[in-house]
């Protein structure tokens, strides 16, 4: 058998490994781009936002709370800095933008989807930790379909909504963002969650944050198996991958790519380690190609019945 | 890119007072400087934590590098009882050496950062030191740092005795709670002496890409392991 085919595709473009990173867990410009397929940056706001004053993260059963804030220069220094130099990590970029109106996303999607550098625009309609508005938007099927399909309009690449699982059906929001048009999913954001400070019996983070790491993994499977049933689109599947076998996993249940997130921060060495893993897996499989391992789990289940 | 992280061995563990020195065999490696961080985390990773420890070295070299660590909850207790531990580092921005007299300040923990420095400083000009701890059992890290330090202990400040010091023609590089470093820098600002910080924040990640240690520095929310863990003190008070 020859040796395995990593490469991997998502909405027509080329990545030589499936393995991207969360938005907001990797700054590529500080650390480099760690052996990852693609890159995916941190969430982009129309405005710069300095991010919420500490204390910003809490470590919990396997995994954390975070409660950043979307700190980001903002639009201008994004297009301007980041962007060009982004263009010469030699990987793939998709650009996470949010907003908290329809035309904060749509200003932000038509700028940066202008750029060369940029492969795809990721729409983050979940972030946990600021407060409402239309960054809340993914909570609501008409909101989610009407937002994909104002910023598709507004670009060329290929638009991806970004959905949380903290919401009572993730496949009606998947449904949405298909039926506004989008090009594929990211699934899944993080949890909500809070922390307890153990001696002052206090939330740690305020009111909250998202909860990441290993503890998620069930929750990121489900999501990613129901959203890909109901819609059929490519998935960038993550949400507490840790390992090769994860990674497998995350592909069987239905991802196209695997984001992994919070285990960057404990082991930046996981994905260069995790490739050649990968090839063994899928040897072990009998898979030629990275692709044919996506959505392999669905024709055991039902997935009408076993919600 | 961040440094490959190393597997290192554990070469010892014993009780210093109420804090606990971890030595790791570490030849021929990179150690960087007096001031700058490692991610450290017992191997096989425990599982009620899941997060590396950001902590700076207490002095390197000999084929060593050695921590000294405050065993309070779950990784920090790992580390104490490992038979290896992942290393990533060394990382951030240590101390910046400047020729001349020294004046080292350490508050509780942070005096764990200033052995090494000592050392370091020693060939520059005179050195002094000045730690305060909150127990006796604390105090006893004191050795470590330098012999001749003077000592106070909860609730006098470490302020006290540094202001005896001041003014000076030295350099004054601190290391301690946030509340003793603002002190510190107020001190040192209003006699005109230069002051660097070692600081400290809940770190996820080591290397710039988890933005959960936001520490004040130029009047903005700012990585401290990308500006930091050591800041001019004037970047601080801005």
């Amino acid at each position: 058998m020859s040796s395995p085919d990593l490469r991997a595709e998502l909405c027509g473009i080329s990545l030589a490994n499936p393995l991207v990173n969360g938005s907001g867990t990797l700054d590529a410009l500080a650390a480099g781009t760690l052996g990852l397929g693609a890159f995916v940056t941190k969430t982009v706001t129309l405005h710069p936002r300095e991010g919420n004053p500490p204390v910003r993260i809490a470590e919990t059963p396997a995994g954390m709370v975070n409660s950043i804030g979307l700190a980001n220069p903002g639009l201008d220094a994004f297009c301007a800095d980041h962007l060009p130099r982004l263009g010469d990590l030699g990987v793939p970029v998709v650009a996470s933008v949010g907003g908290w109106s329809p035309s904060e996303y749509a200003t932000a999607v038509a700028r940066i989807g202008a750029h060369p550098a940029v492969a795809a625009i990721e729409l983050n309609v979940s972030c946990p930790n600021v407060e409402s508005g239309c960054i809340s938007i993914g909570t609501d099927a008409g909101e989610t379909r009407a937002l994909v399909e104002r910023c598709r309009a507004e670009t060329d690449v290929p638009v991806l909504a970004k959905l949380s699982p903290s919401v009572s059906d993730v496949a009606a929001i998947a449904t949405a963002a298909a039926e506004g048009g989008a090009h594929g999913l990211v699934l899944i954001n993080t949890v909500r969650g809070i922390a307890i400070d153990r001696d002052r019996l206090e939330p740690l983070l305020g009111g909250g944050g998202g909860l990441s790491g290993p503890a998620i993994k069930p929750v990121a499977l489900h999501a990613i198996f129901h959203a890909r049933a109901a819609t059929g689109l490519p998935i960038i599947g993550m949400g507490g991958v840790a390992s090769a076998q994860d990674c497998i996993e995350f592909l069987a249940a239905g991802a196209t790519l695997v984001g992994i997130g919070t285990s960057l921060f404990a082991d930046p060495g996981l994905p260069e380690r995790a490739l050649p893993e990968l090839g063994g897996l899928m040897r072990r499989h009998g898979v030629e190609a990275i692709g044919d391992l996506t959505g392999i789990a669905h024709p055991q289940v039902s997935s009408s019945t076993r919600a | 890119m961040p440094p490959p992280t190393r597997s290192l061995e554990v070469a010892g563990v014993e009780a210093v007072g109420a804090y606990t020195l971890l030595r790791l065999r570490d030849a021929g490696a990179d150690h960087g400087a007096p001031g700058q961080f490692f991610m450290l985390r017992a191997e096989p990773a425990p599982a009620d934590a899941y997060l590396p420890r950001a902590v700076s070295a207490a002095w390197a070299g000999d084929g060593e590098i050695a921590f000294l660590l405050d065993v309070r909850g779950p990784g920090t207790r790992a580390l104490a009882a490992a038979r290896t531990v992942s290393v990533l580092g060394p990382l951030g921005h240590g101390f910046d050496l400047a020729p001349g007299p020294s004046i080292l300040v350490g508050g509780g923990i942070g005096a764990a950062v200033l052995p090494w420095l000592r050392r370091q400083l020693a060939p520059l000009g005179e050195v002094r030191t000045v730690l305060g701890f909150r127990s006796d059992a604390q105090a006893v890290c004191a050795g470590l740092v330098d012999p001749g330090a003077t000592v106070v202990l909860d609730p006098v400040l470490v302020t006290e005795p540094l202001a005896r010091l001041l003014p000076a023609e030295a350099t004054v590089y601190a290391c301690g709670p946030d509340r003793m470093l603002e002190a510190v820098a107020a001190l040192c600002a209003e006699h005109d002496v230069p002051c660097q910080l070692a600081m400290e924040a809940a770190m996820a990640c080591g290397f710039g890409a988890c933005y959960g240690c936001a520490v004040r520095i130029d009047g903005t929310w700012k990585r401290l392991c990308i500006e930091g863990p050591v800041v001019e003190a004037a970047r601080v008070l801005a």
